[in-house]
């Protein structure tokens, strides 16, 4: 939790102090922290000062070790203080006898004279919120301990959360009283022991009763134990280090008490596909370790460096190639002109094999980069440059050199998703940004009717009739109807082999539980 | 008179006369002393001549409480929790400074003559004379808090920082940095959240620190003159259920919800300003107190019954977005219950296009939506039908700790947009069955992140709060090394750190010890978390059953139900003021007694001011600490040499009662403000209270953070009408509420298709997928509608739709979804 813990006392000779301080110190941020305003503050704090100086230059003159005695104390000086890390977060809890983020110091010394002197709690101890904006947000826990060398046998002290989210230490209020009681009742318990068997060896009241009484000095009448710290009072040495524990565990379980679930959407289909593919290949990858015991790296066969290809087929890699390329699918459209361009989009769009010859590999490859843009990524299968003929089934996009011969058996109006393309690609006043962004709805847009459309015929293998309902309520009946349907048909191949499986257990499993 | 009888009747006054809720207004006048100017407990018999009693014995310790026994010279408000064991009462307080007019300054103390003037009824009641026999003087000087950037423009209201333009400005990343990273504007909230409320930039003064109590019927323009030493109150004191159970279950709920309680107060706040300034123009005395207490009575009547509804008004026992991602075995059954409830919804109001026009802007103003079906980039962990839950959002609540509940309701309000809305819809309709039905549909589509509470262990011994039990360690090595570097891993050592406990304590039995401690805890510790998480649920299907479709008792309206004597009532009643009052003597008696750690002289106390103000000066006043400013940044690096590593303590979940169970009202008896969604019969209360209501929000947010404009949608369902309803315009055509909603066709075409797959016999489990895929179609148009903005300034609506193919039905659901990611859109827009 964004707060501190800190422990103080209202000693009897100095006031409240500050005994020992948790505080949190969290990882560098994501992103850079907004600086907040300028705080100048010197103009107020001249103006408070106004009237009360004298008695403050007074008190600033004694020494401070003057100012302290084992009461006012926790860790002596020299000790380095303690440190936690929550290994998951990389946030470190932090104690010391004060806080050692100097914009903290002030607002804990706030929050201890307040909870201690200012603020009035029934019965007092018990628990008190108070704050304002300037000075933070402090949940307060006031607790007596027993001393049997104290002024009415018992010292004051008070645990407080300081935070700036008024809003959350609020809501945090039952979960804090809650285990802040449990701190508060192990401190008590433990010292009420130590306080009995004192009592026991030296009753204090009778001692009291027979010394002579003089108010000037009584506090310094005791003064080699005047202030007891808290220790002594519980005779417990490591008592710092537990409060350490206690009071990190209690930052981090305050923080962490409730967890929000976050959902995101699904992933995109062409996400999936990718991660599929990702597998797959480390899959094949580590086989070839664990066949060869990671010694060699065989040279990949032929399919393989086609699928090696086909990752290297994507963005980014466009950069490396040199010569002239085709920067965009605008580019690509000037240069072959409207209609020519549509001609091409028609068939990469139904799954047709497009073969692109040329003797610059780059240049083709520059094609399909753009080109691909059209498909989703399932549906891609490219070998950029290859010195012989791949069959259609094994790839879509296929460059060859201009002497690779071509077998026979190869050489022989649009679907409603080219017109909208084509409006997208003529409109000169859309950016290359929002052309891709457009192409990205329209693919997804028709992807997610690829995806009822194979529900309906592939999974539940539903009629003819109750299809072509299915293709009206989709919008893609009417003009270009069949090239729709030649479209989704092929898209289909593109669907993730996830999405697929998913689909067609829940079908088996529906299908079980109707059975039973 | 009369008035008052009439809401002390309605807000239920209990058989003693004391009522659930007090309200007191103190004043702390540097000249006069502390003066009660209002308290519901000392109002007795309306009907005779003398309405004010002697104030209650126990208001001048109140007083203490509220103005602390210092008082401070801070200018802004400050808020106050106490928590009073006997009775068990709950007293929230906000002081505030006050501000005059420069006409009419010390414009209370005519009030104040007008109650002294009734001497007999209302005697004049300083704290001075209450307190003789404290041995602290109540009236010391005033503590000096040093101002930390705080300005003293006393102008700087509300008003400004809730314009418009500091809101665009708000520190969002850049747009292209959000458009690459893809990360969802419920992200950047929650960083964003977590940065503004770290504890390492110090105090910062936020946007609403400046509130004071104004006495003035002038406007904040007429350079307002501060008068500093006095200061005004207001509390309420709320008495808890003598029961554990019920206690308990009211705190949970009050804490947990303090933001409307806060919200309400501010309401009533401003209402007592009102009344004070009114009954000042009223030159006869007692007419004049008449006006006062009649208006601070009919606002207090107000604010009971805004909390009573709050609390027990009835929920939408299975909203269905929060079930579907709590219990993902029972998803094929709810997506057929909401999809048949849709479908039966879409046949009802098919002529008028209802539901889609219903939707259209549910889908505009509610918008945490949009997040959850922004793509993951992460594969799906189980099956490809649920949606991821965000990883980056879940790493950052563990290193960036914010306030989930805070989060959630501004999911709930739809606040992610930019500039910031909120939003609320009510569906008012006299066919009951009708209106759960839309309210059903609807929970489906006001979404929120799901909140789980983690329990720790109950018993003291496991409990690592306690530093005196076996998480006790004695990890300091015999020779520190502290440049040994160290690198412990929380929870992965528990036993490690659990060494020799017994000999860590010479001379002192371990098992000894723990057995004292256990027992204690058994006779004091509250219940268990475990068993509290139950009974809200309890509590739940408890007023499911007060105000369930069963009960004859709802059509009385909610007097007649807070008549009748069910079972509930005997639960949650929280009966107000002390009716012991010598319970209440004898806390004050104690703490005279035991009041030696006060009794300190004035000229210690002196010092101690003076020490802090030493402090605040110059860091390097005490002793212990660095006198080189350091850096939290260097801190965290410099800690891995310097201090002796422990590791931390672990943790040891279940369902919390939180906004997104609390807000999703049912079929109510009467319009609420506070709900994100609920039904009413009639929308007679809703005419009278909505346009305050909506003003109120953008001035007092619950939100704690500034807001551009609030609005409410309503739907009829009787009249088959949408219409939306905004802070920003207060005519409307014909008397109407608000403007009706134009049907985006993606809305409409959207429901269409997925209600026709419903009726195709598809698997109801792949229509809610389908329905999800549609939403996400409309995140990707609202990204190239947003590309295309870029950069731009104005762009006429025609363009889109030629350029985009976007329609201009769709225009304002496109823009408001896209103002999520590229807070830009809204200006090119607006």
């Amino acid at each position: 939790m964004n707060a501190l813990v800190a422990l103080c006392h209202f000693c009897e000779l100095h006031g409240p102090r500050t005994l020992f301080c948790t505080e949190a110190v969290h990882p560098p941020s994501p992103s850079p922290p907004q600086p907040g305003p300028a705080i100048p503050g010197d103009r107020d704090r001249e103006a408070d000062r106004e009237g009360e100086g004298l008695t403050m230059r007074a008190n600033s003159s004694a020494t401070q070790g003057a100012d302290m005695c084992e009461g006012c104390r926790s860790l002596p000086a020299s000790h380095p203080g303690f440190v936690s890390v929550d290994g998951e977060t990389g946030i470190r809890y932090l104690s010391h006898q004060h806080p050692r983020q100097p914009q903290l110091f002030s607002v804990v010394r706030q929050a201890c004279v307040r909870s201690l002197s200012c603020e009035v709690c029934p019965g007092r101890e018990g628990p008190i919120f108070f704050g304002d904006e300037q000075h933070g947000f402090v949940f307060s826990h006031t607790f007596f301990i027993k001393d049997s060398l104290a002024r009415g046998f018992q010292r004051w002290y008070s645990i407080v959360v300081v935070a700036m989210d008024r809003i959350y230490l609020i809501n945090s209020w039952p979960f804090l009283l809650r285990h802040l009681r449990l701190t508060i009742q192990s401190l008590q318990n433990t010292a009420l022991k130590v306080f009995d068997s004192e009592q026991c060896v030296c009753p204090q009241r009778a001692v009291r009763m027979n010394s002579a009484f003089s108010p000037a000095v009584f506090p310094h009448q005791r003064s080699g134990n005047a202030a007891r710290s808290l220790t002594s009072l519980t005779q417990h040495p490591n008592l710092w280090a537990s409060l350490h524990s206690s009071f990190s565990w209690l930052l981090k379980a305050c923080g962490s008490r409730l967890t929000e679930k976050l959902l995101e959407g699904a992933p995109t289909e062409d996400t999936l596909v990718l991660i599929e593919r990702q597998t797959e290949q480390e899959e094949e990858m580590s086989g070839w370790d664990g066949a060869e015991g990671g010694v060699s790296n065989p040279q990949p066969s032929q399919s393989e460096s086609v699928q090696a290809k086909d990752f290297q087929f994507d963005d980014g890699r466009q950069e490396d190639i040199l010569g002239p390329k085709f920067k965009s699918l605008r580019h690509l459209r000037q240069v072959l002109g409207a209609s020519d361009f549509r001609q091409l989009a028609w068939h990469v769009l139904m799954g047709n094999q497009v073969i692109w010859r040329g003797a610059d590999p780059g240049l083709i490859q520059s094609a399909f980069n753009v080109l691909k843009a059209l498909l989703p990524v399932g549906c891609v299968r490219a070998v950029p440059y290859s010195p012989h003929y791949e069959e259609a089934y094994r790839c879509n996009f296929l460059g060859l050199s201009p002497d690779v011969p071509i077998p026979a058996h190869v050489s022989s109006s649009g679907p409603t998703l080219l017109n909208k393309m084509e409006v997208a690609l003529s409109n000169e006043n859309l950016s290359v940004e929002v052309v891709s962004l457009c192409l990205l709805c329209l693919k997804e847009e028709w992807m997610n009717k690829v995806k009822v459309l194979f529900k309906f015929s592939k999974v539940d293998g539903r009629g003819k009739e109750d299809t072509q309902k299915v293709l009206a309520l989709l919008g893609a009946t009417g003009p270009g109807e069949e090239d729709n349907v030649r479209l989704l048909k092929f898209w289909m191949t593109g669907l993730s082999k996830l999405y697929k499986s998913h689909l067609m257990t829940a079908v088996r499993v529906g299908e079980r539980t109707l059975s039973q | 008179v009369k008035h008052i009888r009439m809401i002390s009747e309605g807000s239920r006054d209990t058989e003693d006369g004391s009522n659930d809720i007090r309200l007191i207004v103190y004043q702390d006048c540097e000249r006069r002393g502390r003066q009660v100017l209002f308290d519901s407990k000392a109002i007795h018999k309306l009907d005779t001549s003398e309405p004010y009693t002697r104030p209650a014995p126990d208001v001048t310790m109140l007083g203490e409480m509220m103005f602390g026994s210092v008082s401070m010279s801070y200018k802004g408000s400050t808020l106050k929790i106490h928590h009073i064991r006997s009775p068990p009462q709950l007293m929230v307080s906000k002081v505030f400074s006050t501000r005059f007019g420069s006409s009419t300054s010390e414009s209370t103390n005519t009030l104040q003559d007008s109650f002294e003037s009734m001497s007999q009824t209302f005697p004049s009641h300083t704290s001075s004379i209450g307190c003789n026999d404290s041995v602290f003087p109540a009236h010391s000087n005033p503590v000096d808090m040093p101002s930390r950037g705080h300005s003293e423009d006393g102008d700087s209201g509300i008003a400004r920082s809730a314009s418009l333009s500091s809101l665009l400005a708000t520190p969002l990343p850049s747009p292209g940095s959000s458009f690459s990273s893809g990360l969802s504007s419920s992200y950047q909230r929650r960083l964003l959240r977590s940065q503004a409320t770290s504890l390492q930039h110090g105090p910062v003064p936020r946007w609403n620190t400046e509130e004071m109590f104004s006495l003035s019927d002038e406007s904040c323009s007429s350079n307002p003159v501060m008068i500093q030493r006095k200061k005004i109150a207001i509390s309420i004191i709320i008495s808890l259920p003598e029961r554990e159970e019920e206690n308990h279950n009211f705190q949970e709920f009050f804490f947990s919800h303090f933001p409307l309680f806060e919200s309400h107060m501010n309401k009533l706040k401003t209402a007592i300003e009102r009344a004070m300034i009114v009954c000042r123009r009223i030159a006869e005395s007692s007419q004049r107190v008449q006006v006062y207490l009649c208006r601070v009575m009919e606002a207090l009547g107000e604010f009971r019954m805004t909390v009573w509804n709050l609390y027990m008004a009835p929920r939408i026992s299975e909203p269905v977005w929060l079930s579907m991602i709590s219990q993902s075995t029972e998803r094929n059954l709810l997506c057929q219950r909401f999809l048949k409830e849709m479908s039966l919804l879409m046949e009802h109001g098919a002529k008028s296009q209802f539901l889609s026009a219903l939707l259209t802007a549910v889908l505009t103003h509610h918008l945490a939506w949009v997040s959850t079906v922004m793509p993951s980039s992460m594969p799906p962990i189980k099956s490809a039908c649920q949606k991821p839950a965000s990883q980056t959002a879940d790493l950052l609540a563990k290193s960036h700790p914010y306030n989930p509940l805070w989060a959630q309701l501004g999911d709930l309000y739809g606040a992610l947009g930019s500039p910031v809305r909120v939003c609320r819809t009510v569906v008012v309709g006299r066919r009951r069955e009708l209106v759960q039905r839309v309210l059903y549909v609807l929970s489906y589509f006001i979404r929120c992140s799901d909140l789980q509470e983690h329990v720790q262990p109950q018993e003291q011994m496991d409990n690592p709060a306690s530093p005196c039990t076996s998480q006790t360690t004695d990890p300091t090595p015999e020779k520190p090394d502290p440049l040994k570097p160290t690198a412990c891993v929380i929870g992965t050592s528990e036993k490690a750190l659990n060494s020799d406990l017994g000999n860590a304590i010479p001379g002192t039995s371990v098992e000894q010890s723990h057995e004292i401690l256990l027992t204690d805890t058994k006779s004091t510790s509250p219940s268990p978390s475990v068993e509290s998480t139950a009974v809200r649920s309890e509590f739940t299907e408890m007023a499911q059953e007060c105000f369930g479709e069963d009960s004859d008792s709802v059509g009385g309206g909610l007097e007649h139900i807070l008549a009748s004597q069910s079972p509930l009532l005997h639960r949650v009643q929280f009966h107000i003021g002390s009716p012991s009052e010598t319970a209440n003597d004898g806390q004050a008696g104690g703490l005279t007694g035991a009041g030696c750690g006060r009794g300190l002289d004035r000229k210690l106390h002196q010092r101690l001011l003076s020490d802090i103000r030493r402090n605040e000066s110059s860091d390097s006043a005490l002793g212990d600490s660095d006198d080189e400013e350091t850096s939290a940044q260097e801190l965290y690096v410099a800690t891995e040499q310097n201090e002796y590593e422990l590791p931390l303590p672990r943790q040891v979940q279940t369902n919390v009662n939180h906004f997104g169970r609390s807000l999703l009202g049912g079929y109510c008896p009467q319009y609420m403000p506070d709900f994100a969604l609920h039904g009413i019969s009639s929308d007679l209360r809703l005419k009278q209270c909505l346009m305050a209501d909506l003003e109120h929000t953008v001035l007092h947010p619950a939100l704690d953070e500034p807001v551009a404009e609030a609005l409410c949608i309503v739907a009829d369902t009787d009249r088959l009408s949408v219409q939306v309803v905004t802070s920003q315009k207060r005519v409307c055509e014909g008397g109407r509420l608000g403007r009706d909603v134009m049907v985006s066709n993606l809305v409409h075409t959207l429901i269409t298709s997925v209600l026709q797959l419903y009726a195709l016999n598809i698997a109801s489990d792949f229509c809610v997928m389908h329905l999800e895929d549609r939403l996400q179609e409309v995140y990707f148009k609202s990204r190239s509608l947003a590309e295309y903005l870029r950069g731009q300034t104005r762009v006429p609506v025609k363009e889109l739709g030629l350029a985009l193919g976007i329609e201009s039905s769709d225009i304002p659901l496109l823009a408001a979804v896209a103002s999520t990611h590229s807070p830009y859109v809204a200006q090119i827009l607006l």
